[in-house]
């Protein structure tokens, strides 16, 4: 077993130094839709630990990816910090604005479970959302606030290989430690709540005080997303923080595959290019950007990385066909 | 179940190669090719003004069979949605991708902010044909070298048009207008030139961006105000006049140039017959260039052109102007920007040079929506016929550049409306 | 966990145990003793109130009057966790395990349950060889260390609530009590919990409710009969099958 899974694990490292490798070769544009693709996978693996892990259906992951990004660009523009080495205090201090946020919003939202969980995680978003569009003094409004150039402290961010260095470091570091977090003893709860929640409190477990923790992470990671992707594309605006947002980061996991964590980096990856590459082909590429996520809640309900297990199952006698799994188990 | 992951991951690896391989192969060669970008929002609620915006520049693109004095043009659209971030990673695309020696156009005033900065960042000439926000060619301009303006200052019309209002005798005005950077900036620029010349501004309302019922702001008009100033988009444009005659509200209403655009003209009903408003452009202009214009335009598009085509046909003709003096090869991004700033020129709208901040200097005409026949046409129809023109108006208006440049830029609270009651 | 020197005392001690609802009293004056290693079930027909008694001595429900004892120590207002610290487990009617996971993560949340490791997020599970060697050692004892990776929902209804009771087992209870362990299983699958209860820790105190008395028969010595709330026989199961009360009460003439 543990073998098997020392060889999984190779594999996606492989191709995770295939990206860095081959990525810095391709075009220019690539280079940068491969740094969004990473940025918006971080956002997608931290609502893969509520969505795929916890079962918790958040619609509201884009607030804590807005909170990262507006502290940075308010940090930045009003008060030139973090445009040197300090660049790194704003890392860290965004993980923490965004977690304590989550922090906040969880009181309100973790009693909630199902479809009332994504209610309120949608209205909290939004508040989040009009808190930028209104907050005109501090966000700019509508306007959102352009960044100045990317730091340069030693390490030139603003050269876009770089930057992409830098962001991919930062996903490796996610991947890994989002991954060390589902196969801990909290991680497995989290699964163990996901399944039945009940049956957990009764075997001596407090669910609340999990799937808050769960919570508070999820939005730390958002928050990381969030100052990657200021820098990363240079504006804020209340775009960053709209309902669509947190729309995608959610499909983005469906798409992959929830409860795989890669499969939400997949998924964002995906997206993301396909966003890019349709919209310039095809007017209606929204239609099949779409399509492609009703066919994949229809028919593939474990996403893109259910796939091969459902090709597996389909070679199989019925009666084992039929029991293809939605979600993956805990242990490998 | 990490096989699962491996094995969908060579899948990601191969959607990437395929992308990567797509955007090399874009590459081009041609020594004589003028590759030019042009952002509009071709789909979502702006989609009808993206149509205007783009079918502008093709016109003029077709016209000369896409050669500006020996330059193929390579004329590559991209959807922007309206949307600044949107905006911004397509522009991205067409510097990167298409390497593109220019990009035109972006909707929104907050898209002009947005793309701006790029076009310093990425060291490409942004040719804002639309975009009005005021700083970029007032505050911000050192910020943006390569950036060029052919449009119009948000309040630039507006100046004129304040002094406008004083001679038609009105002494107190109420503003209502769409709460954002473009609807403050219009405000703003009518309130500075009215109350310089002694009309008061004495209620200011903001009903939101994408406002449909006005029910609850329309009887908080003041009743003794001598005339109504507006300032709506989309949506808003069309039912804020009706619902004000609705209401029974017969006082004189002045607009943003906007609110009655040719775009959402034919769409209006008679109770915007007699509205007056201020802009750059209209289709109702009696010159014999412009009635040339709106015919052909007509003719190959089946509707009257707005400002928005207008604007990037003029802009397109500007460029060629530029070309032509280069002889059809690219002079480099600062030259570029250069040779055009300096440009003087016939247009649809009338002559048009820059000024040193690089924003147009142009005549403003005060319009007045009727319902008549025009160019030709047989039918009756609603047209922004010019009542009043004021030429070669600056974006500084009367003002001067120094003292004007030393205000805050308009905005929500500025200038603070002193005369609230 | 402290277990206390009982001395050959009771692991479970009922002393006038009652519970009414408004007017109902669904449990009267229940006394009862099981010791170390006990094998006793509780009978009655439908509405009798045995499963109000378990809810009772569960800690379910709070009694309304009377004493339960665990380890001579009086644990009437207990809340069910703290009685579940001190050696009690319980099984319910219902089955609830956590379907679309294996048989070992089922086992393996049960015994992290009860640890502070559970709220680790730093280590990887799988590296608490404790936890794993006490999942081994139960699956193995209960016959599904071979299946240990078999997702629960593929289990039949029988194993799934043969499973149940191996994650009551995992608390290292002292007294396991059983609600129907044998409801709703064919009469294959009854002999087999009634095998499997057989192959459990001989020093395990068993205190079961069910309906189908071939199980009861085999697998336990005494016998309380409940009627309305009270014991009304209790002796070796012999003397229960014998007992003309029981008859009665069961053909529904008493």
């Amino acid at each position: 077993m543990t073998m098997d899974n020392r060889r999984k694990i190779l594999m996606v490292v492989a191709a995770l130094l295939a990206v860095l490798v081959i990525t810095p070769f391709s075009g220019s544009y690539v280079i940068v839709l491969v740094t969004h693709a990473l940025i918006f996978g971080i956002l997608a693996m931290s609502l893969d630990i509520l969505l795929g892990y916890t079962g918790l259906p958040s619609l509201g992951q884009a607030a804590y990816l807005g909170m990262g990004a507006y502290l940075t660009a308010v940090l930045a523009t009003r008060y030139q910090f973090g445009l040197d080495w300090t660049f790194w205090v704003v890392v860290v201090l965004g993980i923490l604005i965004a977690a304590a946020t989550a922090a906040f919003f969880g009181l309100f939202a973790i009693r909630a479970t199902g479809v009332y969980f994504l209610m309120i995680t949608l209205a909290l978003g939004m508040c989040v959302w009009g808190l930028a569009y209104r907050w005109n003094s501090l966000t700019g409004g509508d306007n959102g606030i352009v960044l100045p150039p990317r730091p340069e402290f030693g390490i030139e961010l603003a050269d876009d290989v770089t930057y992409f260095y830098l962001v991919f470091g930062f996903f490796a570091v996610s991947l890994a430690t989002l991954y060390l977090l589902v196969r801990s003893p909290f991680g497995h709860s989290l699964v163990g709540i996901r399944e039945n929640e009940l049956r957990m409190r009764i075997l001596g477990y407090n669910t609340w005080l999990h799937k808050y923790i769960a919570f508070i992470i999820a939005g730390g990671y958002g928050g990381l997303a969030g100052v990657l992707w200021a820098q990363a594309h240079g504006l804020v605006s209340p775009e960053d923080v709209i309902l669509a947002t947190s729309v995608d980061a959610l499909l983005m996991v469906v798409l992959g595959g929830p409860g795989t964590l890669v499969g939400g980096a997949i998924g964002a990856g995906i997206v993301v290019f396909l966003r890019e590459y349709l919209s310039t082909l095809v007017p209606w590429w929204q239609y099949v950007l779409g399509g492609v996520y009703v066919l994949t809640i229809l028919y593939l309900p474990g996403g893109l990385m259910g796939l091969p297990e459902r090709i597996r199952g389909s070679r199989m006698p019925a009666a084992v066909a039929g029991e293809v799994k939605s979600l993956p188990s805990v242990s490998h | 179940m990490l096989s699962k992951i491996a094995r969908s991951l060579s899948w990601g690896l191969v959607a990437v190669g395929l992308a990567a391989g797509t955007g090399m192969s874009r590459e081009s060669g041609a020594a004589q090719e003028l590759r030019i970008g042009f952002l509009a929002p071709t789909t979502g609620i702006f989609a009808q003004i993206g149509k205007d915006m783009t079918n502008g520049f093709q016109m003029y693109l077709d016209e000369v069979k896409g050669d500006f004095a020996g330059a193929k043009v390579k004329f590559i659209v991209e959807d922007e949605e309206g949307k600044p971030p949107v905006g911004v990673r397509k522009v991205e695309k067409l510097i990167r991708q298409d390497k593109v020696h220019m990009f035109i156009g972006g909707l929104l005033a907050s898209t002009g902010y947005a793309l701006a900065p790029v076009s310093t960042r990425l060291k490409t000439v942004y040719v804002a044909s639309i975009p009005a926000a005021d700083d970029l060619t007032q505050r911000d301009s050192a910020k943006f070298p390569l950036l060029v303006r052919t449009g119009w200052t948000s309040s630039q019309p507006n100046h004129p048009f304040g002094e406008w209002a004083c001679e038609q005798g009105y002494k107190r005005i109420v503003a209502i207008a769409a709460d954002y950077a473009f609807g403050h900036e219009v405000v703003g620029g009518f309130q500075r030139a009215f109350e310089a010349c002694g009309g008061r501004i004495i209620q200011k309302i903001w009903p939101p961006l994408g406002t449909i019922d006005f029910g609850p702001f329309i009887p908080t008009l003041k009743k003794d105000a001598d005339a109504i100033f507006t300032l709506m988009v989309g949506p808003m444009s069309l039912q804020f006049p009706k619902q004000l005659a609705s209401a029974g509200i017969k006082k004189p209403v002045l607009g943003g140039g906007t609110s009655y655009d040719e775009f959402v003209l034919p769409s209006m009903g008679d109770e915007v017959i007699g509205h007056v408003s201020a802009l750059q452009y209209s289709a109702a202009l009696e010159t014999p260039r412009n009635a040339a214009f709106v015919k052909k335009y007509r003719e190959k598009y089946g509707k009257v052109p707005s400002y928005y085509s207008e604007s990037n046909y003029t802009t397109a003709q500007m460029i060629h102007e530029v070309m032509k003096k280069t002889k059809g090869k690219w002079p480099g991004a600062e030259q570029f920007v250069k040779l055009l700033a300096s440009i003087q020129l016939e247009t649809a709208r009338g002559p048009v040079r820059l000024d040193e901040m690089k924003n147009p200097v142009h005549n403003v005409y005060i319009r007045k929506v009727e319902r008549k026949k025009l160019h030709g046409y047989a039918k009756d129809e609603l047209w922004n016929s010019v009542v009043k023109t004021y030429p070669n108006v600056s974006q500084f208006w009367k003002f001067g550049k120094a003292e004007f440049l030393k205000q805050p830029v308009y905005s929500r609270d500025f200038p603070p409306c002193k005369f609230c009651e | 966990m402290a277990i206390r020197n009982t001395g050959g005392a009771a692991v479970l001690e009922l002393r006038g145990l009652s519970k009414n609802f408004g007017g109902l009293n669904a449990v009267q004056g229940v006394n009862l003793k099981v010791f170390p290693g006990d094998r006793k079930a509780i009978i009655g027909p439908n509405g009798a109130g045995k499963t109000t008694l378990f809810n009772v001595i569960t800690g379910v429900l709070p009694a309304s009057s009377g004493a339960a004892l665990l380890f001579g120590e009086n644990i009437t207002g207990w809340p069910s966790h703290r009685r579940t610290a001190l050696g009690m487990a319980r099984t319910f009617q219902v089955t609830s395990l956590f379907p679309k996971l294996t048989v070992l993560d089922n086992v393996l949340l049960a015994i992290k349950g009860l640890r502070r490791s559970k709220y680790v997020m730093w280590r990887p599970l799988s590296s608490y060889r404790d936890v794993h060697d006490k999942a081994r050692q139960l699956l193995e004892s209960a016959g599904y260390w071979d299946r240990r990776d078999v997702e629960v929902r593929n289990l039949s209804h029988g194993e799934r609530r043969q499973v149940e009771i191996v994650l009551g087992l995992a608390s290292d209870p002292k007294i396991l009590l059983l609600d129907e362990p044998a409801a709703g299983l064919a009469s294959g699958e009854s002999r087999e919990m009634a095998q499997f209860l057989k192959r459990l820790d001989p020093g395990l105190a068993i205190l079961l409710i069910e309906h189908d008395m071939d199980v009861v028969f085999d697998v336990v010595d005494h016998i309380s009969v409940l009627h309305f709330g009270e014991v009304v026989e209790e002796g070796t199961t012999a003397s229960i099958r014998a007992s003309a009360r029981v008859q009665e009460i069961y053909l529904g003439t008493g």
